[in-house]
């Protein structure tokens, strides 16, 4: 099929919706049809993870339309429920949506951005033998929750039939009717009413850093960021939406923390030292919920490592970790809506807006020498202590130089902006191999230490525990062996990061 | 993606009825569908309200590409369209006589058309003719409907030969019941010895004055009276012949 052009216009507001069909209804034979109401609830995740795609999903009429969001059409079409507030990518009804958006979406939510309510009267044009030429159909869309009303008439026309459309639009433009609206003005207008825009939120560190600013401007700017994006995040893990928000949120603390140790004496000493010991507790508050969701995410991960034998006890394992996370889901919510956490926030909001006058030991250094002197430090020493690694070290050694990648990692995002962007990324995407292998390596310790207290906590007696033990068993075997592999290619990985070319990238860009 | 002909070597069987609402019903459920319309007698394309442009003929049609595009309409109802019929095309068969691989060319136009639709439909005149030869390579399954009397059970042998001879898949072939009345002894026992066949579907289109209401009110009965019988029966013979469609 051609892709039909669209034409969609939008009404004055001098203009009569009514008189305007009589006028048409005089100037053309036509059929109009009864009114009809339709609803349209459009989905995103929080992180815009479709419009990002090039899609857009909306809902209505118990169906979902998965559309395209630069030509308009229709990719998709499966029929649902009634929508709901949140649906993840197994709520999708299986088949061919499902298969599409599941890799998009992963493990965030969708969630309801805006309804519009649209009342809507078709008009058909027909010709002489009473076949229909062009639809116009008129609409008045009003924006749930909000005063925003949409008034639009849209000519949809009919393959073949030109001439019957350029004498519509005459009629539309000798009636002043001019306005054309953009693809997907609805959803556009729809969101701006309510607040929302495309791309408003993303859990990427981007950040543009004039390299004019002083360090303490910089940093300033650094953390305002990293706390709007805590902020951002606060409602979703209240609502506990999905596991994103809280995921993104300690990610934000723990940029903080790197940035309040590394730029050290860039703010004063006393705030520096307070904020530290704050953001350390809101790491600790969030951390077991976290360390949950990390755990029941791998269910299919675990699910495949072990034998159909052990899987019920398996099962058992994770209905165990359930409960738990829900307990401390509710204790994480009790704490964000305590005083104390409150205060952390609005306290460093506060100051960040403040313009302190206090002075500090390097808060008038240029931005760029400290972000250079910070970086060669992390640089030289991930050098040193990955080089003094061998088969026969401690795994402590590995655990350590992930935490210096850490590191090294945030100082470079912090700061990529001062840098020419394709050598920056070229040296991330180098430290990001090495990371990935050390982190592989870490999460694997961890999760048999985890599995391991499990199994201490279990008391034997029951056929149930007795699986549950067995099945604890296998995993951490099976565990145990993939970790001995991440470990063999931790050499290779780690003289890869050192090689000759990415040294000489670091030395140019940050001596 | 498939193309599906509605064929039968007998006339007045209720092909056109059967593409016209099947196409319908495929393009409600949001396929991208196309009726070929490839009968000169155009009924098809009179139940849609449609004129072929003046300057639309076989010549047209056998050349494909652009020619084709451009004479492609839309129907009434979302999703659907509709290559309407010419009457020149009463004497396609030596035009297409006249071509090199004069058998294939049919699916050699489908071809680009397959990328665009989801489902591409084709009424056929009755008969064997080079026309339906044509259409038995291009298509992807053949249905059949069959009015339950001896003499079509005869009519579907002899298109069983045919497509042999002419070393076509026997398989593509899809046979539903037409037109059945029920209080003819005849039909009754014409279903119960066919029933078993391969490619026999277990569904039947009764006859209907609503269908051939259709003359009258110019849209598939499917669109016209959702809620009549006639349209129940169309649309599960559509479901049947969708499951067939996932499974070859
Ligand atoms: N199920 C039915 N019940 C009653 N009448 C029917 C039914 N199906 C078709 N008809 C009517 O029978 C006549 C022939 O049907 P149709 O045109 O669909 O058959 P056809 O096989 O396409 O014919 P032709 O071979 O002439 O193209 C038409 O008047 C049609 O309205
Ligand atoms: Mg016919």
């Amino acid at each position: 099929m051609q892709e039909l052009q669209q034409d969609t216009r939008r009404l004055p507001e001098s203009v009569e919706m009514g008189s305007l069909m009589d006028a048409l209804a005089d100037s053309f034979t036509v059929e109009i049809e009864g009114k009809r109401s339709s609803v349209a609830a459009w989905y995103d995740t929080f992180d815009w993870r479709l419009y990002n795609h090039g899609y857009l999903l909306r809902h209505g009429d118990r169906h979902w339309h998965l559309l395209d969001r630069g030509s308009g059409e229709t990719l998709v079409t499966s029929r649902a429920g009634t929508g709901r507030k949140r649906v993840f990518a197994r709520d999708l009804p299986a088949g061919r949506l499902r298969a599409l958006l599941e890799p998009v979406l992963d493990v965030r939510a969708l969630l309801l951005l805006v309804t519009l309510q649209s009342e809507e009267t078709r008009i058909r044009v027909l010709n002489r033998d009473r076949k229909t030429t062009v639809f116009v159909e008129f609409s008045r869309q009003q924006v749930r929750g909000t005063d925003t009303v949409l008034r639009l008439v849209r000519l949809v026309p009919v393959r073949g039939y030109d001439k019957p459309l350029r004498a519509v639009r005459a009629f539309f433009d000798e009636h002043g009717i001019t306005g054309q609206v953009p693809l997907f003005y609805d959803f556009e207008q729809g969101l701006r009413a309510v607040g929302r825009a495309p791309g408003d939120y993303s859990s990427r560190f981007a950040i543009r850093l004039d390299p004019d600013l002083t360090a303490r401007q910089a940093a300033i700017t650094i953390y305002r960021h990293l706390l709007d994006t805590m902020l951002a995040n606060e409602e979703g893990i209240l609502r506990d939406l999905d596991t994103e928000f809280l995921h993104d949120f300690r990610v934000a603390i723990r940029r903080t923390r790197a940035g309040l140790a590394q730029m050290k004496k860039v703010l004063p000493a006393d705030i520096t030292a307070t904020m530290k010991e704050e953001f350390a507790y809101l790491g600790r508050i969030t951390g077991p919920v976290r360390d949950l969701d990390v755990y029941l995410l791998k269910e299919r991960d675990y699910r495949a490592r072990l034998p159909e034998l052990l899987q019920e006890g398996l099962g058992t394992f994770f209905t165990d970790l359930a409960e738990q996370r829900r307990v401390e889901q509710k204790k994480l919510v009790r704490a964000l809506r305590s005083p104390r956490y409150r205060q952390i926030v609005t306290t460093w909001d506060e100051y960040l807006r403040s313009d302190d006058p206090t002075p500090s030991a390097q808060g008038d250094v240029p931005v760029i020498d400290l972000a250079r002197r910070i970086i060669r430090r992390r640089f030289k020493r991930i050098m040193k202590d990955g080089r003094a690694i061998d088969d026969s070290s401690p795994d402590e050694h590995l655990h350590r130089l992930r935490i210096q990648g850490k590191k090294l990692r945030y100082s470079l995002e912090f700061f990529r902006s001062l840098f020419p962007e394709d050598e920056v990324g070229s040296v991330i995407r180098q430290l990001k191999r090495l990371q990935n292998n050390l982190g592989d390596f870490n999460d694997l310790s961890v999760q048999q230490e985890m599995l391991a207290r499990y199994l201490r906590g279990l008391r034997p007696g029951s056929r149930r525990n007795m699986e549950l033990a067995a099945a604890i068993g296998g995993l951490l075997t099976n565990l145990f062996h993939e970790q001995q592999r991440v470990r063999k290619r931790f050499a290779r990985t780690f003289s890869r990061f050192g090689s000759r070319k990415n040294v000489a990238l670091f030395r140019k860009l940050f001596y | 993606m498939s193309v599906i002909a509605v064929y039968n070597i007998k006339g007045g069987v209720g092909k056109t009825a059967t593409s016209v609402n099947l196409s319908y019903l495929s393009a409600c459920q949001g396929n991208r569908t196309l009726l070929c319309d490839m009968d000169s007698q155009g009924s098809a394309t009179y139940y849609f309200r449609i004129r072929p442009a003046k300057k639309f003929n076989t010549r047209k049609l056998l050349k494909g590409g652009k020619h084709i595009d451009r004479n492609i309409r839309g129907t009434d109802y979302p999703g659907l369209d509709l290559l309407p019929a010419d009457f020149s095309y009463r004497n396609i068969d030596i035009a297409l006589d006249d071509l090199k691989k004069s058998r294939q060319r049919i699916s050699k136009i489908l071809k680009p058309l397959r990328e665009e639709y989801d489902h591409i439909f084709l009424d056929c005149p009755p008969n064997v003719t080079l026309l339906s030869e044509n259409i038995f390579h291009a298509a992807d399954r053949i249905l059949v409907p069959l009015i339950p009397t001896t003499l079509s059970h005869l009519a579907l042998g002899q298109l069983l030969d045919f497509l042999k001879e002419i070393g076509q898949d026997r398989g593509k072939v899809l046979v539903f019941f037409s037109m059945v009345e029920k209080r003819k002894k005849m039909h009754g026992e014409m279903m119960r010895l066919l029933r078993d066949e391969p490619g026999v579907l277990p569904c039947g289109i009764p006859f209907l004055a609503d269908v051939e209401k259709m003359g009258i009110y110019r849209q598939p009965v499917a669109a016209m009276l959702p809620n009549s019988a006639a349209a129940e029966s169309y649309r599960v013979l559509w479901d049947a012949i969708c499951g067939k469609l996932e499974r070859p």
